[in-house]
């Protein structure tokens, strides 16, 4: 018998009532958040230490390179950027920065667009695409997020894509951090150290 | 892998002996149990979300199979390949298998107990196959050449000091400044060119999600995604109860996990897996393989131990244990220390080897006072010392003095007799209303003293309200 079958066998049972399992999710308590103001909420934990996120606010896509500009220019960064292919962030003017689509072990800074930012945690979510890799959002010193003020939603059970599922899917709530020697917050293990989210109020 | 090179009593005499260890563990579990209680604080529903966490978990391990049968189906949908192991050793061999077919001549491994438990770090050391563990606390570890000592941070019993000395011994461009921050850069420096070298990322996975076949990880450092995208080949070893039916039921023992861990609303890095890389997908490895273990868990759910499998390996049991804040990890022998690791470590190395554990503990509840998902810890632990009893494990002279003590009980006139001279003696013993020595239990006072038993005894008492 194989290891499968000897493993099923020992866990025979009634199949899964789905209403059941749906029944466990109904009203389930959640971190509470203002609802008519999720663009605050969201900002007060992207504020708090265990995220301690920066952020900044333009009104169109075409003002994206002069907020970034503005970012690595406060951070004594160079105007270099690793860009992923997407045609929201190729058709915006990046003239006056050096950029590159794939990241370097030792990447200052990279762009990515999330696609939903979650008010009760802080959170950013993404998705891998031919568009949009993940390795750099990793890799890179300097993580700097376009988020739409329109896609904040309120709790992570907005998070998640309905349907056939991307490669990966994932949520980054601040910057790579370690409490690993004596539990002291440390910035920065092996991703990034700095994490810049850019809200888009374009309506 | 276990560790029981000596008894449980001289481990945790030694535990006890090691003036440093102590200072390091109540370092770590004191802050991580002060930001949980603010966690907790911070949201008002915690104990109905307890429940509900504990019922997801009740559900999920009554249909196991059915539940197992949908993830693997929906995982190879996606172009995974599922595994399935009942032993360690089954577990170990797929994994180095896949190595070998890959050509694998160096491993990334993100931090997973299910990993320590089969025993893969040494599997992999015995196939020649380079191993870069990436967890931070990992890193300490394997350089250290030591086991973890506690399921979040492994490197817990580690002072800042001897980190630094380990790093400067080991590391090829160490620190110079005597810094937690200039450590971690440190291992930032060694670590970064060897995960993104790695033939073959291993992980475990804090959930595995039935609905869709994807597996889930969360990590602090973001090491776990530095681990897994570059390599040419992902492994995930899982434990089979590591399954929520669906996202949603995923994101409610998501906020519980991070909560009772570290106090966070949500860990830093949460990612969800499913498959490998996709037709024109920059990035992710051409292969994902998912090996799924039982080691003794089906088991456990037939003799009443189905209740340990709603454990998500949070850790909060051992932050909040007076036994593990004193002892330490290593001192449990386990794989898993800590009240959780009492419960589990029977299980997977026998009770025979491990029986002490289960006495290794106050009963003072506090563990089950914190589990995410209701684990009535204590009397699991009860339960293992009823069985060392009925199977015969306990030592001659404590089976000999119980013997001797229900004879006396069964016989109540001697036993009023017994125990009226030990009140009368005990009162000679102490002037005060503490006895600070007694004979027979030098061990027990001579770090506290005894409170001195009322002047007669119960049934005396008793007998003298009556005649009133």
């Amino acid at each position: 018998m194989s290891a499968r079958d000897a493993i099923l066998s020992r866990l025979k049972g009634a199949a899964p009532d789905k209403a059941e399992a749906d029944a466990l999710l109904v009203a389930p308590e959640r971190p509470m958040v203002d609802e008519d103001a999720l663009e605050a909420e969201f900002l007060a934990r992207l504020a708090l230490p265990s995220v301690s996120a920066s952020h900044d606010a333009i009104d169109t896509i075409a003002d994206l390179p002069a907020a970034v500009a503005r970012y690595l220019d406060a951070q004594g960064e160079a105007r270099s950027l690793c860009l992923p292919p997407d045609p929201r962030l190729m058709a915006c003017d990046w003239r006056g920065f050096t950029l590159h689509d794939v990241a370097a072990p030792d990447e200052a800074a990279a762009l990515a667009i999330a696609r939903r930012g979650i008010a009760e945690s802080g959170s950013l979510v993404f998705e891998t695409s031919p568009q949009a890799p993940m390795l750099p959002n990793f890799l890179t010193l300097h993580h700097i997020v376009l988020l739409a003020v329109r896609d904040i939603a309120a709790h992570l059970e907005a998070a998640p894509l309905v349907g056939a599922q991307p490669r990966a899917h994932y949520w980054i709530t601040g910057v790579s951090g370690t409490t690993d020697i004596e539990g002291s917050y440390v910035r920065g293990a092996h991703g990034p150290r700095f994490l810049h989210v850019i809200l888009l109020r374009e309506q | 892998m276990s560790g029981f090179t000596a008894s449980f009593k001289d481990r945790a005499d030694a535990a006890l002996a090691d003036p440093i260890l102590k200072v390091a563990v109540e370092r770590t579990a004191g802050t991580a149990q002060a930001k949980r209680a603010v966690a907790v604080e911070a949201f008002p529903d915690f104990e109905a979300a307890r429940d509900r966490a504990a019922a997801i978990k009740d559900h999920v391990i009554a249909h196991l199979g059915a539940y197992l049968e949908e993830f693997e189906a929906n995982a190879i949908a996606a172009g995974a390949r599922v595994h399935w192991a009942s032993t360690t050793d089954e577990a170990c061999r797929i994994v180095i298998d896949i190595c070998k077919a890959a050509g694998a001549k160096s491993v990334a491994r993100s931090k997973s107990m299910l990993g320590e438990e089969i025993g893969l770090p040494h599997a992999l050391a015995e196939a020649g196959i380079g191993r870069v563990e990436t967890d931070l606390a990992e890193h300490i570890i394997q350089l250290a050449d030591e086991r973890p000592s506690h399921i979040i941070w492994p490197a817990m019993h580690k002072t800042r000091e001897q980190v630094s000395a380990l790093f400067k011994a080991k590391h090829r461009s160490p620190h110079q400044e005597e810094t937690i921050a200039a450590m971690a850069e440190s291992a930032r420096r060694e670590l970064r060119t060897q995960m993104l070298g790695a033939d073959v990322g291993i992980s475990g996975a804090n959930f595995l999600i039935a609905d869709t076949g994807a597996i889930c990880t969360v990590t602090n450092e973001g090491n776990a995604e530095l681990s897994l995208v570059p390599p040419r080949v992902h492994i995930v070893t899982a434990g089979i109860e590591k399954i929520v039916p669906s996202m949603p039921h995923a994101i409610h023992m998501l906020r519980m996990l991070a909560r009772s861990a570290t106090g966070a609303a949500l860990t830093q890095y949460t990612t969800f897996y499913t498959g490998p890389k996709r037709v024109g997908d920059r990035d992710g490895p051409e292969a994902m393989h998912i090996v799924l273990v039982d080691n003794g868990r089906t088991k456990m759910r037939e003799e009443g131990l189905a209740e340990m499998l709603r454990c998500i390996r949070c850790g909060a049991c051992m932050n909040h244990c007076v036994v593990f804040r004193q002892i330490g990890g290593h001192a449990y022998g386990g794989t898993y220390p800590g009240p959780m690791g009492a419960v589990l470590t029977p299980v997977f190395d026998g009770l025979k080897e491990s029986r002490e554990l289960a006495s290794a503990c106050t009963l003072n509840g506090k563990c089950q006072e914190v589990c995410p998902v209701r684990i009535p810890l204590p009397t699991l632990l009860k339960g293992w010392r009823e069985k060392s009893w009925r199977e015969g494990l306990e030592p001659r002279s404590m089976r000999w003095g119980l013997g001797v003590w229900a004879w006396v009980a069964r016989r109540p006139a001697l036993y009023r007799f017994g125990t009226g001279v030990a009140v009368r003696a005990m009162q000679m013993l102490g002037k005060t209303g503490w006895i600070n020595r007694l004979p027979l239990a030098g061990g027990w006072t001579q770090y506290r003293d005894m409170p001195k038993p009322a002047p007669q005894t119960f049934m005396n008492q008793y007998k003298k309200e009556r005649r009133r």
